[in-house]
């Protein structure tokens, strides 16, 4: 009787208490780093937003036309304070992540080193879209003011063409970093190339617009129309 | 510093000239056609007026290809005594050199500002290079008033067609007075008069990388020279007849460059302007005549053109930081025949101001804040041309003192704004 308590009753009682007791440490620690987290990621995101005051990012996001964006997307509040409660919550995801891997499940500690090895390519991904997002709106304001004082017709053309071509570039190349769509990167060529062959179109027909006016204008007989202002 | 005067065959020049009393220096690129005209006269006025001073001829060029710095080094008056009584006593150096630095009328400067300043000049003059209306009598009114102790900067006063140096009358001369005070109605000329201190001075600051470097040398010599104190004076030079415009300056850049150098200064010199009220004039020498002005051709539908393309376009940049007023008259100016169409000192005056204060809270990229300015200038040229069309000198003077004024009355809206 006494034998078939310990076999079916005690023995996998004690078992479990045993693995319970293993177990128990993991899990608290894994409490406490979970917590040290919360803690961890609060701290950084408080001295973030004192030193995003201090290189005053706002003022920095609102030339660049970043509060425009946000404000659009519903964002009322400061860039500086998303980024800093973004840097905050990603200190929180890593020290879950870390605290998930103390547990030492077998899946999950495999699905958390996966995960990790991801990361810096989805880093990498946000970094080029931001960056793409920065050059595209200088870069498209930069022609647009061009053109415009160039006294080309399109130039609101011009101007929304290059912006949106590093826009599309910009997402194919970190489309490219999380290794989606791996023929991007040729696509991407193919569409900086064609850019390029667009630009010396223009600037060549810039260049040119002279020699082809005056060249017009004493086929056609007409009046010229340059002035001979000196500005200065 | 990349200094010109450490060179190896200008170290050897300056210690065969030594010291010298005078230096007029005359920036050039590509200037063959017209610098031999400007050599001789500077030679002219030496001899004629400075006969027993030491004198200095330094041509800084850019690179020219046409043979600009050959035509300095043979530009000679043939036949003195066709022009003077007395020959000239003292000999005159002459040196045609490649300036360093990055391209532009600024460099060019900084090199005559160097060599003056290694030998140890009294006075300076410098004058362009592509002007057909130069006499020799230019340089005694650009150096006799700092010779004789009286003056340590002499701004040009000339006669100019209606619609030359609009970007002198529409902004720089009108937004200058305003801010310092002082009536001097060339201030970016390009034939100026100064004393080896202020040379001197000048190469003391560290402005060389900037639009300074560009076309902004001209208005940042004026203003420097108001704002740090010293004597200036104008002086009536005459008429003012250049070389045909150089089709390949573009006029974007260059109201970039000499708008940017002065709202760069309205940030050194804050201290200086926002103490200034009203102005006063500077003293003129100088006997003032009349002159014949060779007739300037411009196309006013051409550049309303522009000017409604600029509306198109770039007016969500211009909303960023004008006030809703400007930009619905804006609009509505867009929308006139050319016959209709005004833009009213009073408006224009407050887009100045404007732009000043965007630069100065740098609302944006300052290149594209002031490029974007360049078709609101062209429609304000438009206006001013058709409002002047059928007036006099007289009547064009009193038109822009109007807005002189104006600039000097607002100036409290940019007080009031600066912060």
């Amino acid at each position: 009787m006494e034998e078939i308590y310990d076999r079916l009753i005690a023995g996998p009682l004690h078992r479990f208490s045993d693995r319970v007791m293993e177990f128990l440490p993991n899990l608290i620690s894994a409490a406490l780093i979970f917590f040290l987290g919360f803690v961890a990621g609060w701290l950084v995101k408080i001295v973030l937003q004192k030193f995003f005051a201090v290189i005053r990012l706002d003022r920095f996001s609102e030339r660049n036309g970043i509060t425009a964006v946000l404000l659009k997307s519903g964002l009322q509040e400061p860039f500086s304070r998303i980024l800093a409660r973004f840097a905050g919550g990603f200190v929180v995801f890593v020290f879950f992540l870390a605290a998930l891997n103390s547990l030492e499940f077998g899946i999950i500690q495999d699905l958390i080193e996966r995960l990790f090895r991801y990361l810096p390519n989805f880093l990498t991904a946000l970094a080029i879209l931001i960056l793409a997002y920065m050059l595209g709106n200088f870069l498209g304001r930069t022609a647009l003011i061009a053109a415009v004082n160039a006294g080309m017709r399109i130039s609101g053309l011009i101007g929304n063409a290059v912006k949106y071509l590093i826009y599309l570039l910009g997402i194919s190349m970190a489309l490219e970093q999380l290794g989606i769509g791996r023929d991007t990167v040729l696509v991407s060529f193919g569409i900086i190339f064609s850019g390029v062959v667009l630009a010396l179109a223009i600037a060549f027909g810039l260049g040119g617009k002279d020699v082809a006016r005056e060249f017009l204008e004493r086929r056609l007989g007409e009046k010229s129309r340059e002035d001979d202002i000196h500005h200065l | 510093m990349n200094n010109v005067t450490k060179r190896e065959d200008i170290q050897k020049w300056i210690a065969h000239v030594k010291e010298a009393d005078i230096l007029v220096g005359i920036p050039s690129y590509n200037n063959a056609g017209t610098i031999g005209h400007v050599v001789r006269a500077v030679q002219a006025g030496l001899a004629k007026y400075f006969p027993d001073r030491k004198a200095v001829l330094v041509n800084s060029d850019g690179g020219s290809t046409d043979g600009t710095t050959e035509q300095v080094g043979e530009a000679v008056i043939e036949d003195f005594k066709s022009i003077l009584l007395h020959h000239r006593v003292k000999p005159l150096f002459k040196l045609a050199t490649p300036y360093h630095g990055i391209p532009g009328k600024g460099s060019a400067f900084r090199t005559i500002f160097e060599l003056a300043s290694a030998l140890n000049v009294k006075a300076c003059a410098v004058v362009d290079s592509d002007l057909r209306s130069i006499t020799p009598e230019w340089l005694e009114l650009l150096l006799k008033p700092v010779l004789t102790g009286e003056f340590d900067y002499v701004a040009p006063l000339y006669y100019r067609h209606k619609y030359d140096g609009t970007i002198t009358n529409s902004i720089i001369y009108p937004l200058t007075r305003a801010l310092y005070g002082k009536r001097v109605r060339q201030p970016i000329g390009g034939d100026f008069g100064f004393s080896g201190e202020i040379a001197r001075f000048y190469l003391s600051k560290d402005v060389w990388e900037s639009d300074v470097a560009r076309y902004g040398i001209d208005i940042w010599m004026t203003s420097t020279a108001i704002a740090n104190g010293y004597r200036v004076c104008q002086s009536f030079l005459g008429a003012k007849i250049h070389d045909a415009k150089d089709p390949g300056a573009d006029l974007s850049a260059m109201l970039f460059q000499v708008v940017g150098a002065t709202l760069d200064l309205m940030e050194e010199y804050a201290d200086v302007w926002r103490r200034v009220r009203g102005s006063e004039t500077v003293p003129s020498l100088g006997f003032r005549y009349a002159v014949g002005l060779e007739p300037v051709k411009v196309n006013v539908e051409r550049m309303i053109e522009r000017f409604n393309l600029g509306v198109d376009d770039l007016m969500d940049i211009w909303r960023e930081f004008l006030s809703r007023e400007v930009t619905d008259f804006l609009i509505e100016t867009r929308a006139l025949q050319a016959g209709e169409f005004r833009i009213p000192d009073e408006l224009w005056v407050e887009i100045v101001y404007g732009f000043a204060l965007a630069a100065h809270r740098r609302v944006m990229n300052k290149e594209h804040l002031l490029k974007s300015l360049t078709p609101l200038y062209i429609g304000r040229t438009a206006s001013f041309v058709l409002e002047t069309k059928e007036s006099g000198a007289e009547e064009v003077e009193e038109k822009i003192e109007r807005l002189c004024g104006v600039f000097e009355e607002k100036k409290k809206f940019l007080l009031d704004n600066w912060g």
